[in-house]
């Protein structure tokens, strides 16, 4: 245990650098962009009050469209081969993701709250915990579908094939008159919304963790033996080889295929 | 996919760079047109078996299918066009992102220095590229097919556009051209993903840009008024300016996606004096755009909408007018259906005519409608069709909106069930101020009688049918200068799909809901039973005294 904590401030310095912060931050700016053009045009032409949730949720597209890239795992082969689990460096970045995304969210909001005064007519009365549960669905799905595709042959274009199928999901999910019955505000009232987007993602967060698995079974020993070599058994001159483990010598390939 | 090199079959062996004359000869000495054109059929093939470009085909098809398999939207030709570029738009944004990762591929993961050990140059492969769109044609008019067919099969009116159609393709291509300009500059995937959502964001938004400016988008479906017009208005929308605007836009994509790998300045140069003429294509199309329609026209649809039947061709079945506008004759059978089934049911038939009219909902105040009219012209517009027919009902007439039959979002079952409930109203006497509903909501028995009679003659679905009893909150009217009062709940009933056939027609805006129960026990009793009562005191029933206890006592239904 303390071994696998001794190598997180060394993940912590390598989980921000292979962040794809140029691809995440271009597509918050571009969302935040479309949304202060559309807010603009439209108070200029003196129609804010048609500015609603649904804006929010069409211009946050370039952000989930982004989002996708951001479970690329880099340098894929060799990333799989090191002692640390595959899983840690795309949750690194699914976690350095978050709150830039909840930031686009909060500074579309605060764009739209000086655009429509509260308590005007114009006033979207759609309650703010639907939206949220609506966009964290959405998030959720894109992610999955990044994961998943990540482990297959277009693992080096997961992004952009992951990008349109979550854009897929998302508009069956909307206009499929089965699912809109429930995901949809109207006709389905704001609790029905964020419970069934919520529940969709639970599904897809259980899908990525499936598909962010290692795709075969690690020794964990050899994560301690690495982190403490002079501690290890192999200094004491016992051979590892007889406890099971891998041996230092076999290096990256510290694991055993299936 | 697209992150392979090209396949070699159709070239020569890669050249390294630096090497001498004797290895770059034959190189030089291949056409270069025929190295364009291998590639560009390559390219061609893979752009249109790309996952990407069937995705977009099918997500196309099935966005012009759910709007018309559905119902909800009436099969006119001067939209159903514009809607099938709808579809286009879908396989455009596609067709970007594809053609982008496609244009990326040599830059992308670090593949610059083996394509430039090829011996086509950057400048070639664009060129081949942009040559390997039509690869996107057979797919688009692959669009152009299938919506065809849909229209076709809900049986449309009017005629296609073919400029339309053909603004459709040169989108397409349009948007192809654009994502390899995009992919030569930015090969990240994110950039083409990024380039097809900039053309559909504003196709999904226009309700919030100025309407003059809308026909200036690469596409928009939603925000016009095609499909609330009795026929195509000349100048609305500016397809055939739209079309060059588009193909402007195509060659100017083409040009920047050229001149950004183009090494020569004489062809940087040349590059330039299209791009300058491609951008005056642009705006010229955009001015011509931005034209107004004709005034003439306008007077004509105002006049239209307020006098209908200065433009419309009557026909009198029985005891009944119908009249509809020109091209619109096909949907008499169907509105007289309902309403004859009414009529036979009734056990004493009312004396004055029936009309059934279409009526126009023309929005004059639209700005993609008037754009560049006189303010003054406008208002004179909209003084000529304030109280046009429809906009209130009136006592012997059941109003139509044209382009909403039977759709409207809803099904021909609903509207059959809406023009015969509107049909009964009438034949029970309700006039127009019917409309203006007492306070608390009046028992009449006459209400009853309607809506049997209109459950009888359309057979709608008895779950939908219960479905529309609810409880629901009236205040009592304030008197001037003081608040209104604590509002009373009462059960009243509507029908659930009451949009459906946009029928506007005299009769009550909130039925109670003890007046259907009555009519569903008087499904429930035998017909002739039902006709022998309401014949013997017809005048009785139909009187706006009478409630619908009374006529179920009569019956002999108990509650």
């Amino acid at each position: 245990m303390t071994a696998r904590l001794r190598a997180l401030p060394l993940l912590a310095r390598y989980i921000p650098r292979t962040m794809p912060w140029v691809t995440l931050l271009t597509g918050c700016l571009t969302s935040l962009a479309i949304f202060t053009v559309l807010v603009r045009v439209a108070h200029h032409d003196q129609a804010t009050f048609w500015l609603d949730q649904g804006t929010i949720r069409l211009s946050l597209l370039p952000a989930v469209a982004a989002l996708a890239f951001v479970p690329y795992l880099p340098f894929r082969p060799l990333t799989r081969a090191t002692p640390v689990p595959a899983w840690v460096t795309p949750v690194g970045h699914l976690l350095l993701a978050a709150p830039i995304l909840a930031l686009t969210y909060w500074a579309q909001q605060r764009i739209m709250t000086t655009a429509v005064p509260p308590h005007t007519p114009q006033d979207p009365h759609e309650p703010t915990y639907a939206l949220i549960a609506q966009l964290v669905g959405w998030f959720a799905v894109t992610v999955a579908v990044a994961a998943w595709i990540a482990r297959s042959r277009f693992a080096e274009l997961a992004g952009a094939v992951a990008a349109p199928i979550a854009f897929s999901i998302i508009a069956l999910a909307w206009y499929l008159p089965i699912t809109a019955k429930f995901l949809v505000h109207p006709p389905a009232i704001a609790h029905s919304v964020a419970i069934g987007w919520y529940s969709i993602a639970a599904v897809a967060l259980t899908l990525t963790c499936l598909a962010m698995r290692d795709h075969w079974h690690r020794y964990t020993r050899v994560l301690r033996r690495i982190a403490a070599p002079g501690r290890g058994r192999g200094q004491s001159g016992e051979p590892s080889s007889k406890r099971g483990d891998a041996s230092p010598a076999r290096g990256a390939g510290a694991t055993v295929a299936r | 996919m697209t992150g392979a090199a090209l396949p070699g079959p159709a070239l020569p062996g890669p050249v390294p760079q630096g090497a001498g004359a004797a290895a770059a000869g034959p190189v030089m000495a291949q056409p270069r047109l025929r190295i364009v054109l291998s590639l560009a059929r390559i390219e061609a093939v893979r752009i249109g078996r790309g996952w990407l470009v069937l995705g977009g085909l099918l997500g196309g098809v099935l966005l012009i299918g759910a709007w018309y398999w559905s119902g909800q939207v009436q099969p006119l030709w001067w939209e159903a066009g514009w809607r099938i570029g709808g579809g286009q738009l879908i396989l455009a944004m596609a067709m970007l992102a594809a053609a982008q990762l496609a244009a990326g591929r040599s830059r992308r993961d670090g593949m610059a220095d083996l394509y430039a050990s090829f011996p086509a140059t950057a400048g070639l492969r664009t060129l081949a590229l942009l040559a390997s769109l039509a690869g996107a044609v057979p797919a688009s008019l692959l669009m152009i097919a299938a919506g065809v067919v849909t229209v076709q099969l809900d049986g449309p009116i009017g005629a296609p556009s073919l400029m339309v159609l053909v603004a459709g393709v040169v989108l397409v291509l349009a948007a192809g051209a654009a994502g390899i300009a995009i992919g030569t500059r930015f090969p990240h995937p994110l950039a083409g993903l990024f380039g097809a959502l900039v053309l559909f964001l504003p196709a999904a938004t226009t309700h919030l840009l100025p309407g003059s400016a809308r026909w200036l988008l690469p596409w928009q479906v939603i925000q016009d008024q095609l499909g609330s017009l009795p026929g195509p208005l000349t100048g609305y929308p500016p397809a055939g300016a739209h079309a060059a605007e588009l193909a402007g836009l195509a060659i100017a994509a083409a040009i920047v996606a050229v001149l950004m790998t183009a090494r020569s300045g004489r062809a940087r140069a040349w590059l330039a004096a299209g791009g300058v003429l491609a951008a005056a294509v642009i705006c010229f199309a955009g001015t011509a755009q931005l034209e107004p329609v004709p005034t003439a026209e306008l007077n004509h649809l105002a006049t239209e909408m307020a006098d209908p039947a200065s433009a419309q061709h009557c026909d009198t079945a029985g005891q009944v007018r119908y009249c509809l506008y020109p091209g619109f004759g096909r949907e008499l059978s169907s509105v007289a259906a309902p309403v004859n089934k009414v009529l036979a049911l009734l056990p004493v038939r009312p004396s004055p005519t029936l009309t059934v009219r279409q009526v126009l909902s023309v929005d004059f105040t639209d700005a993609g409608l008037t754009r560049g009219q006189a303010q003054q012209q406008i208002s004179r517009w909209l003084a000529q069709t304030r109280d046009a027919p429809g906009t209130v009902a009136a006592t012997s007439a059941i109003y139509l909106t044209a382009g909403a039959w039977p759709a409207s979002g809803g099904s021909l079952t609903d509207a059959d069930f809406n023009v015969a409930l509107a049909a009964a109203d009438w034949a029970v006497g309700f006039t127009a101020g019917g409309r203006i509903q007492p306070y608390p909501p009046r028992d009449e028995a006459r209400e009853a009688v309607a809506i049997w009679l209109a459950i009888l003659a359309t057979h709608p679905p008895a779950g939908e049918l219960q479905q529309g009893v609810t409880r629901q909150g009236f205040s009592p009217r304030p008197r001037s200068g003081s608040q209104p009062g604590r509002p009373a709940f009462f059960s009243i009933w509507f029908y659930p799909d009451g949009g459906a056939g946009a029928v506007t027609a005299p009769g009550p805006q909130v039925i109670p809901a003890s007046e259907y129960l009555l009519a569903k026990a008087m499904t429930g009793l035998p017909e002739r039973r039902v006709n022998q009562v309401l014949k013997d005191r017809w005048a009785t029933w139909v009187s706006a005294r009478t409630t619908a206890a009374q006529l179920a006592a009569a019956l002999g239904v108990t509650s």
